[in-house]
């Protein structure tokens, strides 16, 4: 059944997409970092899974070429996805360390994307190069339809472990001291609070959840290569976040089923109504921007914003955060 | 250790150049413990450089800087706020996403709750602390009339709110040395008498205080002793009501 199985590759896309938006809205919408290399972790993620389930590469004839090869379990092949993300995105995180402005930790982190994008393209003996990875083992084997609900399970079950963790630095007083460093971050340090230290760790967790991400989905479609982790899949993610409602757990949750999931894949469903198949692809990307656009202007909280919990007299110990 | 002594700030020959500029030229003061000093001078004198470099934003050229005993001039601005030095800005700055109450409550320190194993743990591991700092947060409130206040989203609030939670925010730290730059800039008559009368008390529970200020009279209500900076220097050091008579003092400020 085709639809069954679009349904199915929706869904694995929505628990991955959610995981790398709440890992990149911890790092942007929470703590204020706006890391235009988030697309790096999920590659790192990807990546790692693959030559860590992947056996040797002079198997399959040698026609690809990449560094390790360990055959690993699938669940340890997966926390190394994660593990290796938070690594690679404390390392990014040092680059936006030297009290640069914002708006330059930016720009240092897409830069960061770009060579890094550019490197393993070219770059054949590494991870293959351009032509990327194949033939990344499935923990279910050849896909049959059972197998895949299997792995929509899968996926659900990192969904709600992610959740539980995520939940831990978004509320209570972490994720109060995190806002606060967003909000001004040198009054931040002038009450106290390790600035450097508390950026490390955002980008290490959300770093975690983006290799995660990616380790989930290279595992689902049995590829990767450079052209999955092109820096506009950055502003996928960021679109999601901004529309959906920086900060806010709930906002960018819906923000990833409107405009990861609903829009990125619906085009797909358009009727060819070209002779250009590329179009409906071209067309998502258009109403991303242009709704990213629009709410930048006109609802910068995004569709449901961040709520804060209310402690004043009255309001005794009320739990209303989201 | 000179911890005991009877000074809580030790400032020696602080210098800090911006390329050919001198903003502060060899300035030596020290402050008292639990007294109020005041720092005055005209615009440029160098009062705001000053209160920086010993707050840790910026570094000196040269110079020491000893609070408590310890030498800090090398000391990152959240190391010194942990030892109790805490300071406010000239322009109030509130976390304006979060509501006032909040603005106080994440300056609690100590907080088990930002902690690797309160963070993993979850809300059992803090949740007496962070009631007991809800507490302590609301009588400050009570303090400065603004209970009212708690819930709003700091950046709603008008210009004279900001500064006092920027106030009640360093003293949710329980500071030992409170710097604080131009307080009373923007607040009514009232509320500026109001804030004279929470500093007074606070002094009288041991805190110590320098003050940046430009309203002479606060100024001469509030402080035993008064430092008067001029082109990066510090000019004289007494009593308000004597320094106003002083010929070299009334200069400064004309000729600036």
């Amino acid at each position: 059944m085709a639809w069954e199985y679009y349904f199915v590759v929706l869904l694995v896309y929505l628990g991955t997409d959610l995981l790398a938006v709440w890992g990149l809205n911890l790092e942007f919408g929470v703590a204020g970092i706006a890391n235009l290399a988030f697309i790096v972790v999920v590659a790192a993620g990807a990546y790692t899974y693959a030559v860590c389930t992947l056996g040797p590469d002079t198997a399959d004839g040698g026609f690809q070429t990449y560094v390790g090869g360990f055959h690993f379990p699938y669940p340890l092949a997966l926390a190394a996805g994660a593990l290796v993300g938070a690594v690679v995105g404390t390392a990014i995180g040092i680059t936006g360390l030297k009290r640069l402005r914002p708006d330059y930790q930016a720009v240092a982190m897409l830069i960061v994307s770009l060579m890094l994008v550019t490197f393993v393209s070219v770059d054949n003996g590494f991870l293959n190069g351009a032509t990327g990875l194949a033939l990344i083992p499935n923990p279910f084997g050849q896909p049959s339809q059972s197998e895949r609900w299997s792995y929509v399970a899968m996926v659900a079950v990192c969904c709600l472990i992610g959740l539980v963790v995520l939940r831990r630095f978004t509320t209570g007083p972490i994720g109060r001291t995190l806002r606060a460093m967003r909000d001004d971050d040198i009054a931040a340090s002038a009450i106290g609070k390790d600035v450097i230290r508390l950026r490390l760790m955002v980008q290490a967790v959300g770093g975690a959840f983006g290799g995660l991400s990616g380790a989930l989905l290279a595992g689902f479609i049995g590829g990767w290569s450079p052209s999955a982790w092109a820096y506009v899949e950055t502003l996928a993610f960021l679109s999601c976040v901004i529309v959906g409602g920086r900060g806010s757990d709930r906002g960018v949750s819906l923000g990833t089923l409107v405009i990861a999931v609903l829009l990125l894949q619906g085009v797909q469903f358009l009727p060819q109504f070209n002779s250009d198949p590329g179009l409906s692809e071209a067309l998502g990307w258009i109403v991303l921007g242009g709704a990213t656009i629009v709410f930048v202007w006109l609802r910068p909280q995004g569709v449901l914003p961040e709520r804060r919990p209310r402690h004043g007299i009255g309001d005794p110990g009320s739990e209303a955060q989201r | 250790m000179t911890a005991d002594s009877e000074h809580v700030l030790e400032v020696v020959d602080l210098r800090k150049h911006y390329g050919g500029v001198v903003a502060v030229d060899g300035a030596s003061f020290t402050v008292a413990r639990g007294s109020i000093t005041g720092l005055i001078g005209p615009n440029g004198a160098g009062k705001s450089t000053a209160l920086a470099a010993i707050g840790g934003l910026i570094a000196p050229t040269a110079g020491r800087i000893v609070f408590e005993g310890t030498d800090i001039t090398r000391m990152p601005m959240h190391r010194r706020a942990r030892l109790g030095l805490v300071r406010t800005f000239q322009m109030a700055r509130v976390f304006g996403n979060l509501t006032t109450i909040e603005n106080l409550l994440v300056a609690a320190p100590g907080q088990r709750g930002e902690t690797a194993i309160g963070i993993l743990a979850g809300r059992r591991a803090w949740r007496a602390q962070e009631a007991a700092n809800i507490e302590r947060a609301r009588e400050l409130l009570a303090t400065f009339s603004m209970q009212e206040k708690a819930d709003d989203l700091a950046r709603s609030l008008s210009g004279g709110q900001k500064r006092a939670v920027e106030i009640m925010r360093a003293l949710m730290m329980r500071p030992k040395l409170l710097l604080l730059d131009e307080p009373m800039a923007g607040l009514s008559p009232s509320l500026t008498r109001q804030l004279e009368d929470v500093l007074l008390s606070l002094t009288a529970e041991g805190l110590s205080l320098l003050l940046v200020e430009h309203e002479l009279d606060t100024v001469e209500r509030l402080c035993s002793k008064v430092i008067v900076m001029a082109a990066g220097r510090v000019l004289q050091v007494g009593r308000m009501a004597d320094l106003r008579r002083s010929r070299e003092v009334q200069d400064a400020y004309v000729i600036g």
